[in-house]
């Protein structure tokens, strides 16, 4: 299994991956994600992107969030 | 057992199963961050006192509201928790858990939305979990009530060693420094476990850390320097330079809860939220979703005047000038009242208090749709369509929350506002939400609407509106830009599942939305109305034999002069502009008792020869933005905590009243209107 590192945003709708780092994200969203679950080794998938780069939709463990893409930029996941 | 507190994550039905076990009626919806204050409530079987506290992820908090809840654990210390955690979500749930076992007070665990829970295909072992946690675990319903007699009773029998024997590992070195760290605490909270106490210490919990036992013992530097040498020991060992304590400490439960789950909870038939996912397909929608809410809006308009609210308030009206009337005229009649009583009720009780009741259709139906949208998991989905927008004027997304809540009432909405994170963008959405047209401005412009833009009222009432959240928005940016620097922020919303409102708890929220109307109506309108009554009765020469000679018309005409360019400089619409700023339905019942009409159409006759439709649409805009009610003006002095922000919500506002009505007023007299 080949695996590639990149960043979430690369996903298209549809798409999963599992996040292996966080980079420079804001410390505190940071801990709202993980207040959610949502750490390194999580699978995330992404549902959908908003018109004029607006938040993104993730999906992690049957639980939906929604996340500016400037944030999430700092996601980087592996996928198989 | 006397205290116990419902604590959990945001969104999982503490408010629900609160309302259920106390027979009380407190504010729920589908969103996180619908309870915002602590509630207090008496148990049905008047065993004990109940408290519910806001959602929290874990005790350490990020917004007001999450404050809220730890700090109440802190100094309180109930003498039993009632852990509510959603049993669709256990392994997120389960951190907060995981603390509140520590807290060293008996945990009963309330495993609600079971039926969520089996619709996805979760099958959860309860008596293994039980096991695990060392706990009692509950299954409920919280929506059905299912569940809270077993919970009454297990709340019942709960007592001090309960959970005693349950204990996370953290290893041989911060097991070490939570040791240390418990000598030096040990009898700040005499009322706290040591142990819980030196783990927030360790995660360096700012309510622990800067509240005023801790502070005023003097350990802070001590406890420092142990949590500082644990990190640097915690990094030689796993050989990282750069995860703190607090991931350390994080990842230890986190990979508890994992094996718990994995014990307990059997996922292989787990499927995906069907509903929630079709119906987003077409409601979060990237291209259509906003347009969606833009004709769902024009809906709710249509519903609320046109379609449903003004017939029914037609009927109203005629109940209320015709038998009620009568009946009075009769009674007051038969007891032989003076003219200066027969007057009081029948022009000024009669007037201004049924002049404004005969909106209660057009309100009650504005305030079951926003009960609909609350309950439906809607309300998440707007404030991510909408995040591009006001992020592009400074605000946050969730800032629309408050803002929807405001369309009924501006007080709770400007509560709302506790839920967001960034203490700018709250301030910044506490000063805004004044703009959102609520319910009490309804009434004048159901009357002005009515009588000026017949034919297409529920547009011309949209446009209100709509001018309101347009405004509300262009002040985002310049405040953003003037007088707030730019402070870091970040937008995160959970998409709760959607779900169909049952119809009682819809009448429900309605009903006590609706309540506060009634009860401001029985106050503040009758009170205003007796008020009003007397001052256009009296005049500086005694008894005024023309209303032009009363107090009223002194008072109302110190503002004509003023108002003058903004087309409506007449003694009439002075005094009920101030008179409206009691409650902003007030300007409906002064302009009753001052045109003293018998009745609704009688009134729209007097109004049509009074004001020109740009005249009216004018004025109509200035009571959308002139200062907030007295009310609002209270919880804003509250929630900010500062004069300074309250008068300048009210300096702002009434500025912003006058350009706007000057420039619709003038603008359309050079467009020849």
């Amino acid at each position: 299994m080949a695996f590639c590192r990149s960043c979430l945003l690369n996903l298209k709708p549809g798409e999963s991956g599992t996040i292996c780092r966080f980079g420079q994200m804001d410390p505190v969203l940071k801990r709202r994600l993980a207040d959610l679950g949502i750490s390194v080794g999580s699978a995330i998938q992404v549902k959908q992107y908003c018109l004029w780069g607006g938040p993104v939709v993730l999906e992690c463990s049957g639980q939906l969030l929604g996340i500016r893409k400037k944030d999430a930029v700092h996601i980087e996941v592996a996928v198989s | 057992m006397s205290d116990a507190v419902l604590v959990g994550n945001p969104n999982t039905g503490k408010t629900s199963l609160f309302n259920t076990l106390t027979s009380s009626y407190e504010y729920v919806g589908n969103w996180s961050g619908v309870t915002v204050e602590k509630k207090v409530g008496r148990l049905k079987d008047k065993s004990g006192i109940l408290t519910d506290l806001p959602g929290i992820y874990s005790l350490h908090p990020l917004s007001r509201d999450e404050g809220v809840a730890s700090e109440f654990l802190l100094t309180d210390s109930p003498s039993l928790l009632i852990n509510i955690v959603d049993a669709s979500q256990l392994e997120r749930n389960l951190y907060l858990t995981l603390q509140l076992l520590e807290y060293g007070k008996p945990v009963i665990i309330g495993l609600n939305m079971m039926d969520v829970a089996e619709s996805r295909g979760l099958a959860i072992d309860t008596s293994r979990l039980a096991a695990r946690l060392q706990s009692k675990v509950v299954p409920l319903i919280a929506r059905t009530g299912a569940g809270s007699k077993e919970l009454l009773l297990a709340m019942s029998r709960a007592e001090a060693r309960d959970n005693a024997g349950f204990r996370v590992d953290y290893g041989e070195v911060v097991e070490k420094a939570i040791e240390l760290i418990s000598r030096e605490v040990n009898g700040l909270f005499p009322s706290l476990s040591p142990r819980w106490l030196s783990l927030q210490i360790l995660e360096n919990n700012p309510v622990v850390m800067e509240s005023s036992p801790f502070l005023e013992a003097g350990v802070r530097s001590t406890v420092s320097k142990i949590r500082d040498q644990t990190e640097q020991q915690l990094r030689s060992l796993t050989g990282t330079d750069n995860s703190s304590l607090q991931e350390y400490i994080r990842s230890v439960r986190t990979t508890l809860i994992q094996q718990i789950c994995r014990e307990t909870v059997d996922f292989s038939q787990s499927k995906p939220h069907t509903l929630t996912e079709k119906l987003d397909k077409i409601a979060a929608h990237p291209v259509w979703g906003v347009p969606l809410f833009l004709l769902l809006m024009y809906l709710t308009f249509q519903l609320t005047f046109d379609w449903l609210g003004n017939p029914l308030s037609d009927i109203l009206e005629g109940f209320i000038s015709g038998p009620v009337s009568s009946l009075a005229i009769q009674v007051l009649g038969a007891v032989g009242a003076s003219d200066f009583t027969r007057a009081l009720i029948i022009d000024g009780v009669i007037g201004g208090v049924g002049g404004v009741l005969v909106f209660i259709p057009q309100i009650f139906i504005m305030f079951l749709i926003i009960s609909f949208i609350e309950d439906s998991g809607y309300m998440a989905r707007i404030t991510i369509m909408m995040d591009k927008l006001m992020e592009m004027v400074g605000l946050n997304g969730k800032a629309l929350i408050p803002f929807i809540i405001g369309f009924g009432c501006n007080v709770p909405a400007v509560m709302a506002s506790r839920s967001l994170e960034q203490p700018k963008e709250r301030l910044l959405t506490m000063l805004l939400t004044p703009l959102m047209s609520c319910s009490a401005r309804l009434p004048v412009y159901a009357l002005f609407a009515g009588v000026f833009f017949a034919k297409s009222q529920a547009l011309v009432v949209l446009s209100l509106y709509v001018l309101g959240i347009v405004l509300a928005l262009l002040l985002a940016k310049l405040f953003s830009r003037f007088i707030f620097s730019g402070e870091k922020s970040f937008f995160m919303v959970e998409l709760p599942p959607y779900r169909w409102p049952q119809a009682v708890t819809l009448f429900r929220s309605t009903w006590e939305k609706g309540k506060g109307f009634l009860r401001k109506a029985g106050t503040f309108i009758l009170g205003g109305s007796v008020l009003i009554w007397l001052m256009t009765y009296l005049g500086p020469g005694g008894i005024a034999s023309d209303m032009d000679d009363s107090y009223l018309a002194a008072v109302g005409g110190l503002l004509a002069g003023i108002l003058e360019p903004l087309g409506f400089g007449t003694w009439q619409s002075g005094a009920a502009l101030i008179t409206g700023f009691m409650a902003k339905e007030v300007v409906v019942s002064t302009m009753n008792i001052i045109y003293h009409v018998p009745d609704l159409a009688g009134l729209q006759g007097q109004i049509a020869g009074a004001f020109t439709p740009l005249q009216a649409y004018s004025f109509m805009a200035f009571v959308l933005l002139y200062t907030p009610c007295l009310a609002t003006v209270g919880v804003l002095r509250k929630e900010t905590a500062s004069w300074k922000w309250t008068l300048f919500s009210i300096v702002y506002s009434l500025t912003l009243a006058y350009l706007v009505a000057l420039i619709i007023y003038q603008g359309g007299i050079w467009l020849g209107l």
